[in-house]
């Protein structure tokens, strides 16, 4: 059977690939496990033989993540809370790897997919990459990825960014300070990750690690509960009827 | 002093509240912070969004310091209305757009921190100059704080440094700016526009998820505690009644 979430190893960096170009890599409850099960398979690795230091994230196709599959979940009661908290469950993974992240936002990142670039401690995407937060246009709530923006770029700025919703382009997303590298052109952005992935992967491993656990215990990061209360939010959200009249009309 | 007008334009109801003092730049007196409160409340009664904005060319020079200087109980009824004024915009369900024009000083400035979006332009200036006066701006802090992180808080509030609109974007407390002071009020009710039209319970969760997630709200009380300590000290008594005009 196809994987959807595909991990290959070059130690020192590995790379976490969202492998379901059909649907633009958009999360499905088949997707979200297929991600966690490779991210424990990395999370045992690093504990284990420690010679991964950086994982870059990235999707496959000319997506990076289209966000939540929510025509999947929408008739099926518990199922939109099962797969917002398979998502932030994963966030709090992501965010805990005992290695530097990277997104490499090759393409769209919608949603629950700019989340996840949010989540990795750095993001490198080019100038016409779409990206942001329309949850508020299509009357359900961001607030799994909420907590994640509010860390990275302030809570000021989130708050426009989350309520005003829309997409952006890779260089307002630079600006923003969603993604802190952008480069002029997709043909450009394997070779600019690959510099960072190698140059990252130069600092010692300990110092890295150490340095990124201060900064997640600093910035709240490791409050599992706070994730899950965001899923709870969302999935609220998602079951009013305002919320499933716009989602049935927008998703056919 | 405070007026409120509803957007003929716009599909759903978006309030815009003026402060309209303009021969005194929209300096507030207690009075007029009652009223905006008053007003931002009765708006969020039913508009979708709210804009608030500044009648002339100067958004908001900051309180009316010369109803403080033979007056400390006027200070503390600014500061009182200052602090429920930015818990307001917060509290209220609907986003609130503030556009900036001219100047927003002290507690004009201060107004910002509660606002979900800014719209100034890029000659604006802006700043919290009020320590010389023997004023503490902690009643903003908290907000300030989570609106463009500690780093910037404090160099804004301790060193009382004017800044331009250009640099409110670069930290943070503004989003947007117009090409032209005379387009910022036009933009925020643009802005607003959009905003009112989106679905409703997406954005009344967001913000209040927003809200909790940046956790100020519950240092508000002790914030204004802080900034009331010192009005009527000698410092501040001396310092203010020292100000010219």
């Amino acid at each position: 059977m196809h994987e959807p979430a595909t991990l290959t190893i070059t130690a020192p960096i590995a790379t976490l690939t969202l492998s379901r170009p059909e649907a633009r890599n958009a999360l499905s409850i088949d997707l979200l496990q297929a991600m966690h099960a490779r991210i424990d398979e990395l999370t045992h690795r690093i504990a284990f033989s420690s010679d991964v230091h950086v994982v870059i994230l990235t999707g496959a196709g000319k997506s990076f993540c289209a966000g939540m599959d929510l025509k999947q979940v929408l008739d099926t009661p518990g199922a939109p809370l099962q797969l917002l908290t398979l998502l932030s469950t994963f966030t709090v993974k992501l965010r805990m790897l005992g290695a530097v992240t990277i997104a490499a936002v090759n393409g769209a990142a919608i949603g629950g997919g700019c989340g996840l670039a949010t989540v990795c401690d750095l993001a490198i995407t080019h100038a016409d990459s779409k990206m942001g937060f329309p949850e508020v246009d299509l009357g359900v709530c961001p607030a799994v990825v909420a907590p994640w923006l509010v860390r990275k770029i302030g809570a000021g700025r989130a708050r426009a960014i989350l309520l005003r919703g829309g997409l952006m382009s890779g260089r307002e997303a630079l600006a923003a300070g969603i993604v802190n590298e952008c480069v002029e052109t997709l043909d450009e952005l394997d070779t600019a990750v690959q510099r960072l992935a190698t140059r990252l992967a130069v600092g010692g491993p300990n110092a890295l690690r150490a340095t990124k656990v201060l900064l997640n215990e600093l910035d709240g990061s490791l409050d599992a509960a706070m994730a899950n209360r965001g899923a709870e939010i969302s999935a609220g959200v998602l079951a009013t009827p305002e919320a499933q009249a716009m989602l049935r009309a927008k998703l056919g | 002093m405070i007026r409120t007008e509803w957007r003929t334009s716009s599909p759903r109801p978006v309030a815009v509240v003026w402060l309209d003092r303009s021969d005194k730049k929209n300096a507030m007196t207690p009075a007029m912070l009652d009223d905006l409160s008053s007003a931002l409340a009765a708006a969020a009664e039913r508009a979708a969004a709210i804009v608030l904005v500044g009648a002339g060319s100067t958004f908001c020079a900051g309180f009316d310091l010369t109803l403080c200087k033979d007056n400390a109980d006027a200070l503390r009824q600014l500061l009182i209305g200052l602090s429920r004024t930015i818990r307001l915009m917060r509290e209220v369900s609907v986003p609130v757009v503030i556009g900036a024009q001219g100047a927003a000083i002290a507690g004009g400035c201060a107004l910002l921190a509660g606002a979900d979006v800014v719209v100034t332009h890029s000659e604006c200036r802006l700043g919290y100059p009020v320590v010389r006066l023997g004023i503490s701006p902690a009643v903003n802090a908290p907000f300030l704080a989570r609106s463009v992180g500690h780093g910037h808080t404090r160099e804004k509030l301790l060193g009382g440094r004017i800044f331009d609109g250009r640099e409110a974007i670069v930290c943070g407390l503004a989003h947007e700016l117009a090409p032209t002071p005379e387009q910022v009020p036009g933009l925020a009710m643009v802005i607003a526009d959009r905003l009112a039209v989106k679905p409703r319970s997406g954005i009344a969760a967001t913000k209040a998820w927003l809200n909790e997630l940046d956790g100020c709200d519950g240092w508000a009380e002790r914030a204004l505690s802080a900034s009331l300590a010192l009005v009527g000290t000698s410092e501040e008594r001396e310092r203010l009644a020292a100000l010219r005009g």
